[in-house]
């Protein structure tokens, strides 16, 4: 719902996104999550947007969320002004799965992504250089070995995460907001914030 | 012949407005309703019905909900004593005329045939004062929660339910900052100065703390 009765903001609504390998929650972080704690507590946004759903924000079941949402994102939020948006909407992140040859293959690129996250010093690496890359690139070849179904679910994930960003961004007017997702989808959800010309995209360094 | 509906909350009065009003020349079909889903429910003649409003403490609320329910009818409220501010919200919100509960019943029917021809009735030595007051503008009508946008109601809810800015912009999904400019705009609107004010007015409104 936009708020139409709020007073006229002189500053531009700005949006960031963050990627992260959130996935792999169950291996053990190479980086210590404090350092992800520091760059979003640095940027202090007004919102945090969290790929998470409705359901889980409700029931405050963080159990099955990935570290940097449970372990450092939430109980920052907690204790800030930082306001959480999950934008999930009813469904988790799918994830790439596979029988037969497809899922050995997934499997390996899968293994391939956890040694990227298991390399990173910190949260920027994944976002920048030849991890953000390579991961994508990854990403990409284990959707189009899952098959139509998971590239369908992949693209509807994304309209839905786009759409409740861009909630965010109208139903808050000259705010700045983080949203904070797997790489996987960042290259996507920015151009759709784009085409929005009150919203102004930028680097989550630049927010 | 004017027809005439007496709205008014207690039995005893209400019957007796109706007796009276009965014998009064000029005034015919005396009806009475008790609420407004009694007074939606009355037959309402095409032509111009005067509503005699007796009720205890008479808002500006309550006025723009007779307005709306019986559109078109000439509202006479009834008041112990006329306050400039209060007789323009009344009248902004819709009341056609205003008698003193002092009034001779001769200056009452007149009143009511009056408001049913669509007359402004105001006592003479108000009525100057309060044209004044509207033509300067100096005089604001009482808040209504109407004036509220959705978002602001639900926010000043969360507010009378004793939440910190933090806790309605999570329950809300809206930032801190956006919060603050909503509780400004109803400060605005609701024309008070602090947290403790909007909430008790809306206790006052309804509101469950």
């Amino acid at each position: 719902m936009i708020d139409g009765d709020m007073n006229e903001t002189t500053h531009p609504t700005q949006i960031a996104v963050l990627g992260t390998l959130a996935e792999f929650h169950q291996d053990p972080l190479p980086y210590n999550l404090k350092s992800l704690v520091k760059l979003v507590a640095d940027i202090n946004p007004d919102l945090l947007c969290l790929d998470m759903t409705l359901e889980q924000w409700q029931q405050q079941d963080f159990s099955r969320l990935p570290e940097e949402y449970s372990q450092a994102l939430l109980p920052l939020a907690a204790q800030t002004d930082i306001v959480v948006v999950p934008i999930g909407g009813d469904r988790v992140m799918p994830k790439a799965s596979a029988t037969g040859w497809r899922g050995g293959l997934i499997t390996s690129l899968r293994k391939m992504l956890s040694w990227i996250q298991s390399g990173a010093p910190g949260p920027d690496a994944i976002n920048q250089g030849w991890r953000h890359d390579v991961g994508n690139i990854l990403y990409t070849f284990a959707r189009l070995l899952a098959g139509k179904k998971t590239s369908q679910a992949y693209h509807a994930h994304i309209e839905q995460v786009s759409q409740a960003a861009l909630d965010a961004a109208q139903n808050n007017p000259g705010n700045r907001i983080l949203v904070v997702t797997n790489i996987q989808y960042c290259h996507h959800i920015r151009p759709r914030l784009r085409e929005h010309s009150e919203i102004r995209v930028t680097s989550y360094r630049e927010l | 012949m004017r027809d005439v509906i007496v709205f008014c909350q207690e039995n005893l009065r209400r019957a007796a407005w109706v007796a009276l009003l009965e014998r009064q020349p000029g005034l015919s079909a005396v009806q009475a309703a008790r609420t407004i889903s009694d007074l939606k429910a009355l037959p309402i003649s095409e032509k111009q019905v005067s509503i005699l409003v007796d009720l205890p403490g008479v808002d500006a609320e309550l006025v723009a909900q007779l307005t709306t329910a019986v559109p078109g009818c000439g509202l006479l409220i009834l008041v112990s004593d006329f306050e400039i501010a209060e007789a323009v919200s009344l009248l902004q919100a819709g009341a056609t005329g205003l008698i003193s509960r002092d009034a001779a019943v001769p200056e009452l029917v007149q009143a009511i045939i009056a408001v049913g021809r669509g007359e402004i009735v105001l006592p003479p030595e108000m009525a100057s004062r309060v044209m004044l007051a509207l033509a300067r503008g100096d005089v604001r009508p009482k808040p209504t929660i109407e004036s509220l946008t959705d978002r602001e109601q639900e926010v000043l809810s969360l507010l009378a339910q004793g939440l910190t800015n933090k806790d309605i912009a999570q329950s809300l999904f809206l930032s801190v900052r956006t919060i603050e400019a909503h509780l400004r705009n109803i400060y605005g609107k609701l024309d008070v100065n602090s947290r403790t004010e909007a909430v008790l007015w809306a206790v006052q409104h309804g509101y469950e703390p």
